[in-house]
């Protein structure tokens, strides 16, 4: 082995051709580490940033006011700001920089293109920026982990699929190691997965550059987003950092995974199971029963092959746990996969209805999803960090002490953190369902309960202020370990010949046993399947293997997706539901780009509690003209379902100006720029034709005149706010679109029956009667089970 | 077409058929990696341990 030096720039033209083939001919190359120097550090600087802005939102959550009233930081646009920053900036980059460190080495060769690694690193850098940049001003689609909008989404999909995932396929196709080892077999499902989930959640009509309508409505698009949501995790949060756990952890250990037998199991398992189980984000909403019952069902069979997968991982320090003791290192990863373990039970456990109908909505949701994130994670990234620096650097770390107190006060964070958040989470589930003697709530006042688990709050801040101050250390060491790297680094070169074409040297081709007995040939046929020699040749075959994980994924996706789409039944129609008038469709515009759904659900659940709280429980037909749908996933504030007509519209107008004047100890921020911002009422149109283009059925005025027709509704609202006793002239402001919107909420079911409107012949199944001939409360009993609690 | 046939199944069935086809699935990877030699698991095991190029590949 040689070794030459090098400065941090490319090393492009690193004495390998790809194009030779000859098996027998010597060849020379080294690996690219320099682009694991750029995302190492990118990795080091977005854990800063996000941990950063999660606390700057958990503080936001109590002291409202600490925004100053400005639009950009409330805590509904800062809190994507969070999430993104987390998963795709600090855990993305940390993928990255696992894959191009682990990759090369475990297939023995550089990867594939200097240049795309290099277009990769900085195409995702834009992303960040970009999302840095149009979260705070309201761009977003108001998808949970996929607020981007389109033009950054098509930004995505190339840089993921094309760029990283071509760099990364071909670097598999010129390796110089037979076998792919398990942790690529994670790197692949997640490149393609996630390609699949991105593209095919992020379907939309776009209105204009900054403002898009998803294709789906409704109960179909929370459930594309859901399965996107949840395999965002699995795919994003999971496979990549199980890859990183296969590589990096035999590694700081100097020793074999347990059972390379469990780890092709933990995959296969991982890849077949995790796509189905999205819709257990949705029990007891408008989602069918079947696919809600789906869900839970194949979230409880991935307890097993993840525990599995843990249990691996920890037993792979078997003989070396005296080396956990003194290495800061394995201790970030026993930890990470302690916490791997946790979360993979917890998240079966909440996916049972019976519980889910408790936690859901609850905090307990967001300190499951911390626990995964900071300990899972967090600690995985720390630890691949810690053992990668000093090579990567070619240093000696800058201070162990300093690892050792990030990953105690580290470990501390996480606890302070989980804690008290399951602790409010409890407080919230018990509170909401709480019935007295009489059958009553016995908190019907939503605010006595947030005000009940702010200093549960209050303990989130300081354990994020732990957490935070350890990935500061990260940062400062790194720093420092840097500014100690050698003028120029080593860049050892390895001479090794290519892989031949033909693989004969170890399997033989196939004979069956049976070979000369007096059987039929399809059962000498049947013993050489029986041997699995056809997956063996499978795991060395980069391409065949990508497109039967993608098989794996597509079929079960579609096992779920095609009935939910096709089959009329599942959103029964509800006659008296109509859709949007323009100015409640700019109102809802202004729902979305505030970010309300972060805090507020529109998703009545059919229980006693949720009912005599809120109202009415929604109905499938209610959402069909929701683009986005708004059924959120947590209640920081009451659901908003039933909205419509519960309040005067100079109460709302009040609300926006200080909720604490119409809601004392509520948690919201004033919305004041929305009373004193003009109306784009020009703005409005493409929003309706949009909406039209996609089915809603508008008459020619509301296409044609939007501006007026929507004019004339604003004023309307603007002579109730002053019945009311509020000010004058409010139909120039934003105020008056949302508050036209809030009074739209819900409100159809009760809506005055209307001549029965024909269903279109083409949607309708043969031999099924159409709902809209019936009554609308006839038709609502199509939509859901009874009322359960 | 797509959109007639599955309209005329019954969707119902879909969790038992999801079932079925994930302990089809589950049985053959579990068979196919017990078939695994003890010989070829320890070699593909140790992959990460080293940088190089070691053969028999």
């Amino acid at each position: 082995m040689a070794t030459v030096t090098s400065t941090d720039a490319p090393q492009g033209g690193v004495v390998e051709g790809h194009g030779a083939t000859n098996a027998g001919r010597m060849e020379e190359f080294s690996y690219d580490d320099s682009i694991v120097r750029m995302f190492a550090t990118a990795t080091i600087v977005w854990a800063i940033v996000a941990t950063l802005a999660g606390l700057l939102v958990a503080v936001l959550l109590i002291l409202p006011g600490l925004a100053g009233g400005s639009q950009y930081f409330s805590f509904a646009r800062l809190r994507p700001l969070h999430t993104n920053a987390a998963i795709f900036a600090f855990a993305g980059n940390a993928i990255f920089a696992a894959v191009y460190y682990s990759t090369q080495r475990l297939c023995k060769a550089r990867m594939w293109s200097d240049a795309l690694s290099r277009m990769h690193f900085w195409g995702w850098q834009l992303i960040i920026v970009l999302a840095a940049i149009t979260l705070p001003l309201g761009i977003t689609q108001s998808k949970e982990y996929a607020e981007l909008q389109w033009p950054i989404d098509i930004l995505i999909a190339v840089v993921w699929l094309f760029i990283f995932g071509g760099n990364f396929l071909m670097t598999l196709i010129h390796r110089r190691e037979r076998h792919m080892y398990v942790a690529l077999w994670f790197y692949i499902a997640t490149i393609v997965t996630v390609a699949l989930l991105h593209v095919f959640n992020n379907l939309v009509v776009p209105i204009g550059w900054f403002a898009s309508i998803p294709v789906y409505a409704g109960v179909q698009d929370a459930f594309m987003q859901w399965w996107y949501g949840h395999n965002a995790v699995a795919f994003f949060l999971t496979t990549p950092f199980l890859g990183l756990m296969y590589y990096f952890l035999p590694k700081a250990a100097e020793r074999p995974v347990f059972s390379y037998r469990l780890s092709i199991i933990h995959f296969w398992s991982l890849v077949f199971i995790y796509i189905w189980a999205g819709p257990h984000h949705l029990h007891y909403t408008s989602l069918p029963e079947w696919a809600s019952t789906l869900g839970m069902l194949f979230s409880l069979m991935l307890w097993m092959p993840s525990w599995g997968g843990m249990i691996n991982g920890l037993l792979t320090l078997r003989g070396a746990w005296h080396k956990v003791a003194a290495d800061p290192v394995l201790k970030f990863f026993v930890v990470g996969v302690t916490f791997y373990g946790m979360s993979t039970f917890e998240g079966p456990m909440l996916s049972v209805k019976a519980i889910n109908a408790f936690t859901h909505y609850t905090d307990w949701t967001i300190a499951h999803v911390h626990s995964g994130a900071l300990g899972w994670n967090g600690f995985m990234a720390f630890g691949m960090l810690y053992w990668m620096l000093p090579r990567i650097f070619q240093t000696k770390i800058w201070s162990d002490k300093l690892v050792s107190l990030h990953f105690w006060i580290g470990t501390l964070g996480i606890l302070l953190y989980i804690i008290p958040i399951y602790a409010a989470g409890l407080m919230q589930g018990w509170m909401w369902r709480a019935m007295d003697d009489t059958g009553h709530l016995m908190y019907p006042d939503f605010v006595e309960t947030t005000q009940s688990i702010v200093p549960l709050w209050w303990l989130r801040v300081v354990g994020g202020l732990l957490y935070v101050s350890g990935t500061l250390m990260l940062g400062v060491n790194a720093l420092m370990t840097w500014m100690n790297r050698p003028s120029e680094y080593e860049v050892p070169v390895i001479s090794a010949p290519r892989l031949s074409k033909e693989y004969n040297v170890t399997e033989p081709k196939a004979k069956s046993h049976l070979e000369g007995a007096p059987v039929l040939d399809l059962s000498k046929k049947l013993d050489i399947f029986g041997r699995m020699g056809w997956h063996r040749s499978w795991e060395r075959l980069p391409v065949k293997f990508t497109v039967l994980t993608t098989l794996a994924v597509i079929v079960a996706t579609l096992f779920e997706a095609i009935p939910t789409f096709l089959i009329r039944t599942n959103v029964p129609t509800i006659a008296t539901v109509k859709p949007y008038t323009p100015l409640e469709l700019a109102g809802r515009h202004i729902f979305v780009s505030e970010g309300c759904y972060n805090c507020h659900s529109q998703m009545i659940r059919p229980m006693v509690s949720e009912t005599k709280r809120y109202g009415e429980y929604s109905k499938p037909g209610e959402s069909i003209y929701d683009r986005p749908f708004q059924w959120g996933s947590r209640r920081i504030g009451p659901d908003l379902a039933r909205e419509g007509g519960k309040q005067s519209s100079f109460w709302h107008w009040t609300h926006f100006e200080n909720p604490e004047n119409v809601s004392p100890g509520s948690v919201m921020p004033s919305y004041e720029h929305l009373l004193t911002e003009d109306l784009k009422y020009d703005a409005i149109a493409p929003h309706v034709q949009a909406a039209a283009y996609l089915g809603a059925e508008y008459s020619e005025a509301d296409l044609n005149d939007t501006a007026n027709v929507a004019m004339a509704q604003a004023e309307r609202i603007a002579a109730e706010i002053v019945e009311q006793g509020g000010p004058a002239k409010t139909y120039e402001k934003q105020a008056v679109a949302l508050i036209a919107y809030l009074q739209r909420i819900g409100i159809d079911l009760f809506a005055e029956e209307t001549p029965a409107e024909a269903v279109p012949a083409e949607t309708a199944p043969e031999g099924e009667a159409a709902p809209t001939d019936e009554p609308a409360e006839v038709a609502m009993n199509h939509a859901n089970g009874s009322q359960i609690d | 077409m797509i959109k007639d046939l599955v309209c005329a199944l019954d969707y119902s069935a879909c969790a038992e058929w999801a079932l079925a086809l994930f302990v089809v699935a589950f049985a053959t990877i579990t068979y196919g990696t017990l078939k695994l030699s003890q010989n070829a698991s320890d070699r593909f095991a140790s992959i990460p341990l080293t940088d190089h190029v070691e053969d028999p590949r």
